[in-house]
């Protein structure tokens, strides 16, 4: 009896894929934010933030992922919250990328002209004004490229929650179920290969139309 | 009016303000010279707040500017500034890089901001580049941009640090033409510059720093004209 690909077989990597986007979009969306905090913290002159945030930054980005998905889901097990495996690896990527976006936002922030902010201090501004309406539109289009590459780099992270057995499986894992039923590594791999490829083509065509905008806007014809 | 008394200012162990003493009346223009680093932009950034000050006092229409129950933000709206270096923000139109304070600050509504900004783009004579950003700006545009953009909080006062100096020679004048203008309509402006001719020409007072100290001040055409001290005549010597 030979074991051939099935429709079912595709759409178990569909779902993958979707399972892929999602975690991509929910840790996206939370490290963003937590990372927003962290990054905006460790600009303001407080040591304390920025000396304890600094930390965080650095053992985050120091540990590698498929070890934080093990220690925090075991963590939480030994705490006495043992979590769903799903969940406990949303919140280990949300956490990871926070890391390095609190970087990107840093420097983001940093990139803007000291004489800028006292430019719009000098208005009366306040502090907030300042950061939300100078300082946050400008640090932005500055850093956005970068913060694009973390999230197609998270995209792919998220193939390592494989390790604690989350269901239902992302797209590697998926395809690596399929894999093991039918003995075909090369051709699977290259379909979930293709499917990653789409889905970062989308979030790089999305990102490159946003910062054409802006350029259009600064060099439109004189 | 502004009154500062027995201002010193340090940065670390280097002394910049040594015991500043100025009063500037209402209407009247002041330029501040002297060599670089003789604590002439430190004193505007301290008039308004932009940095503190180690002892002494800033008094602004009776306000001490330095008190910790002054609300400084409320303040900076009597004092607009202007600096060097271009500082237009880059990711705003010149009609929406002056509409912003008076929007945000003031609470003016969008249309009504709007119109203020083409009414003070078009009196520093960029009426016709509203929809421009900054960077299709030249170094003159941009630095009268930024004056217009102070002009929309109806400020009391203009600070003016060396406005001109970032300026390819061929766009001073364009900037300085504003200025005059400024001083004409009565606006009271303190401006560092190195620009001595049109310090002659527009302030009422001129003020030589040397030091962290005002080292000679008295009314500009007799100042730059007859120096009494030493130190005045040599820097003008050198400068002009």
């Amino acid at each position: 009896m030979t074991y051939t690909f099935t429709t079912n077989d595709f759409l178990l990597m569909v779902q993958g894929a979707g399972i892929t986007f999602l975690l991509t979009i929910i840790a996206g969306v939370i490290g963003t934010f937590m990372g927003f905090l962290v990054g905006w913290a460790r600009t303001t002159k407080n040591a304390v933030f920025y000396y304890s945030l600094g930390a965080y930054v650095d053992i985050i980005r120091s540990i590698p992922l498929i070890i934080q998905f093990v220690l925090f889901n075991s963590f939480m097990a030994i705490a006495g919250y043992p979590m769903d495996p799903f969940i406990s690896g949303i919140i280990t990527l949300s956490i990871y990328i926070s890391g390095y976006v609190a970087e990107v936002v840093k420097a983001g922030i940093e990139s803007v002209p000291d004489v800028t902010r006292k430019a719009a201090r000098g208005l009366g501004m306040t502090y907030y004004q300042d950061f939300f309406y100078v300082v946050v539109p400008i640090g932005m289009r500055t850093v956005f490229p970068s913060w694009t590459g973390l999230m197609l780099g998270l995209m792919k992270d998220t193939s390592l929650i494989a390790v604690l057995g989350a269901t239902p499986p992302e797209l590697l894992r998926s395809s690596q179920i399929i894999i093991n039923r039918i003995q075909e590594p090369l051709m699977i791999l290259l379909g979930a290969g293709a499917f990653y490829f789409i889905m970062c083509y989308v979030i790089t065509h999305f990102a490159g139309r946003y910062e054409k905008i802006w350029q259009q806007k600064r060099q439109a014809a004189l | 009016m502004i009154e500062i008394q027995e201002v010193h200012k340090s940065f670390g162990s280097l002394k910049v303000l040594k015991g500043i003493d100025l009063t500037v009346e209402k209407g009247e223009v002041v330029c501040l010279i002297g060599a670089s680093g003789s604590g002439k932009s430190t004193l505007l950034l301290c008039i308004n707040a932009l940095e503190s000050i180690n002892s002494g006092k800033i008094i602004v229409d009776g306000i001490d500017v330095h008190a910790p129950q002054t609300n400084q933000d409320q303040l900076r709206r009597k004092l607009g500034i202007i600096f060097q270096q271009f500082n237009a923000f880059p990711h705003l139109t010149a009609q929406q890089n002056v509409a912003l304070a008076p929007r945000k600050v003031l609470k003016t509504p969008t249309k009504y901001a709007q119109a203020l900004a083409q009414e003070h783009l078009a009196k520093v004579g960029l009426g016709d580049k509203l929809d421009r950003y900054p960077a299709q700006l030249s170094g003159g545009q941009q630095q009268r941009l930024a004056i217009a953009r102070a002009l929309a909080m109806e400020p009391d006062y203009l600070l003016l640090d060396e406005v001109t100096s970032a300026l390819d020679p061929e766009l001073v004048g364009e900037v300085l033409d504003t200025l005059r203008m400024l001083a004409e309509d009565g606006m009271t402006m303190i401006a560092v510059t190195h620009e001595i001719p049109f310090a002659r020409e527009v302030a009422d007072r001129v003020a030589f720093f040397h030091q962290g100290v005002i080292h000679e001040i008295g009314p500009a055409k007799e100042l730059i004209n007859n120096p009494q001290q030493q130190r005045t005549k040599e820097f003008l010597g050198n400068i002009l």
